[in-house]
């Protein structure tokens, strides 16, 4: 029999079966996607009921007359987060044993930890998209016209997978799915300090000072430049540049203590 | 070519809080075709062993080969000839059984349609054909057995390493267990299994080694093991301490148990009245007396000092069943 047991053929089967096991438990996407949704929602109930169409000079002028063009940023980032599923798949297959059984067989190491990692970059292009669909049927509308959308979504996915290749380092290297869980309350001072729902103007004191060294500041706001304020290319840079930055650290990590994991003991 | 070939092999896991010498040297040999039995208690080192000779642990000293390929240095080259049923079943539940057969048909290179073949006559082969659609979840624990090993068989390899594949099955389906390990034997497959089950390696293994605190204590066929005993095991009981005290002085090499002391000779029914002419000279009562052929529990008695926990089992389980 003709026999292919390429590195990709083998990526491509080990990402099918974990896609079939994501698709299993619909259930599980729903969270994340609720909490993202609930942003969207509630900011916009809350203020943009009230304050709708304000002209500038009221303490809402930065949301210029549209909250959903500045909330959405919010909302996707906490979207993106759904990458952080890639360190729990992979841990579960090492607490069931089926990580094991992989290694007994000759398949490469690396499609066994890409495989996860592929499926979290899917959920949150999944998820990221669905919340921005959202968002666009209630009016959200960039300043820079719809290519503003691919910014935000690429921003998004990029921030994604720094949160996949951090919770697959976490997971890994406390062995279990608790672990795994915990580091997704990374989550909490990634948006609580950061300008989620004023500007960063408007934050006083130490949360200003937290802000200042949280990535998500500049990855909120470079996605806000997009959708309310126009071209600002230099905003743009330091949301590209924190989000990747985070990614390639959190994915060198993932690497090293993957590597670790499937080292014989 | 010997299929297993295992040389003095050790295993300590070595951390900041505790240093554990699972396996202290553990050396056997396998044939081609044969069904080899690791039998021991938990704790004994046989995963450990079943690890190491699988590739999956590192072998501290010694040295192991499978058809004359080094597992150390060859790893690569005996993952494709061997198939390993962990303990720890790593199975996915999410999955029904026939997505797990394909998909494993296809780790291992077959095509799409290979695999749909393959998948098939695995499915009949461990008997799971009626329950291939059902998610794995649902399967009850001889299923996922079955499944575990079909799914080592996957590449039809020449060897197979059974760790303890009946543990916690009711007799039904350890049975059923039996027969295709018996079968896959019979086929040409060897087979390295692990048990803490006395009548399974009995009922299995062409030969058995006993395996204690991380050491080979004993090795042969079944009855090599029994004959090894020496003759006959007379089983003396008593109904107060004093008297097992003063036999005990009194017949010498006796192993107690509980209220028993026995011990082993050649041609045992005609010493025993002997041996009750002694006791009662020196008004030692015994409540009753027995000479049997030594059983696979005599054996693991005799070199290890204890009896197996859990060898029990399967006559209490098959005696619930009965009633
Ligand atoms: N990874 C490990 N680290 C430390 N100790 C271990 C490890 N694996 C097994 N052991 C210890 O080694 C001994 C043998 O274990 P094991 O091989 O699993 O026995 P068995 O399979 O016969 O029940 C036990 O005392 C166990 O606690
Ligand atoms: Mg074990």
């Amino acid at each position: 029999m003709k026999s292919n047991r390429s590195f990709l053929v083998q990526l491509q089967i080990l990402t099918k079966r974990m896609v079939l096991r994501v698709v299993r438990r619909p259930l599980a996407e729903l969270p994340n996607l609720i909490i993202s949704a609930f942003f969207l929602f509630v900011y916009d109930g809350a203020l943009g009921g009230v304050f709708g169409g304000t002209a500038s000079g009221t303490p809402f002028d930065f949301a210029k007359g549209n909250f959903i063009n500045f909330i959405l940023p919010v909302s996707i980032v906490s979207a993106s987060l759904s990458g952080a599923a890639s360190g729990i798949y992979l841990v579960e297959d090492i607490e069931s044993g089926v990580f094991k059984r992989y290694q007994s067989m000759p398949i490469s190491r690396w499609a066994i930890i890409l495989a996860p990692m592929n499926v979290g970059a899917l959920r949150v292009l999944l998820q990221s998209g669905l919340i921005l669909f959202i968002g666009i049927i209630i009016g959200a509308d960039p300043a820079v016209g719809n290519i503003g959308f691919l910014i935000v979504l690429s921003i998004a996915f990029i921030w994604g997978m720094g949160f996949a290749g951090y919770s697959v380092a976490a997971g890994v290297k406390s062995g279990s799915s608790q672990g795994a869980q915990a580091a997704t309350f990374l989550f909490f001072p990634a948006i609580f300090l950061a300008p989620t729902f004023v500007p960063r103007e408007a934050l006083k004191g130490w949360l200003e000072t937290a802000a200042a060294y949280n990535p998500t500041t500049y990855v909120i706001e470079a996605m806000r430049a997009v959708m309310v304020d126009g071209w600002e290319l230099d905003i743009l840079f330091r949301g590209y540049l924190s989000a990747g930055l985070f990614a390639a650290l959190t994915l060198t990590l993932a690497v090293l203590s993957a590597r670790k994991a499937t080292e014989k003991a | 070519m010997l299929a297993v070939d295992v040389k003095n092999i050790k295993k300590t896991f070595v951390s900041k809080q505790d240093y554990v010498e699972a396996v202290k040297d553990v050396s056997f040999q396998v044939k081609q075709g044969e069904i080899f039995g690791l039998l021991g208690p938990n704790g004994a080192g046989k995963s450990t062993t079943i690890l190491m000779l699988t590739t999956l642990l590192s072998i501290t000293e010694g040295s192991a080969s499978i058809l004359g390929l080094d597992v150390s240095s060859k790893d690569k080259e005996v993952r494709e000839k061997i198939g390993v049923a962990l303990q720890d079943t790593g199975i996915d539940n999410l999955l029904t059984g026939r997505e797990l057969f394909f998909t494993t048909c296809r780790l291992w290179g077959y095509s799409n349609k290979d695999s749909e073949k393959r998948t098939t006559e695995l499915l009949e082969l461990v008997g799971l054909m009626e329950a291939a659609d059902r998610r794995v979840k649902t399967y009850s624990g001889g299923m996922k057995r079955r499944l575990d090993l079909g799914l080592s068989l996957v590449h039809s390899p020449e060897i197979l390493f059974l760790d303890e594949p009946t543990t916690g099955l009711d007799p039904g389906s350890r049975r059923v267990l039996w027969d295709e390990i018996k079968r896959l034997r019979d086929n040409g497959v060897t087979i390295i299994l692990t048990t803490q089950y006395l009548e399974e390696a009995d009922e299995l293994a062409d030969r058995i080694a006993i395996i204690d605190e991380g050491l080979v204590v004993a090795e042969g066929t079944s009855d090599e093991l029994k004959a090894g005993i020496g003759g006959d095991v007379i089983t003396f009981a008593f109904e107060n301490n004093n008297d097992l005290e003063n036999a005990k002085n009194i017949l010498k090499n006796t192993v107690q148990e509980k209220n028993e002391l026995r011990i082993t000779v050649e041609d045992g029914a005609s010493k025993i009245p002997g041996y009750l002419k002694d006791l009662g000279s020196n008004g030692v009562e015994v409540s009753s007396v027995s000479a049997n052929k030594p059983t696979l529990d005599d054996v693991f008695l005799e070199v290890t000092g204890y009896r197996l926990e859990g060898s029990e089992d399967i006559t209490n389980e098959e005696e619930k069943r009965k009633r």
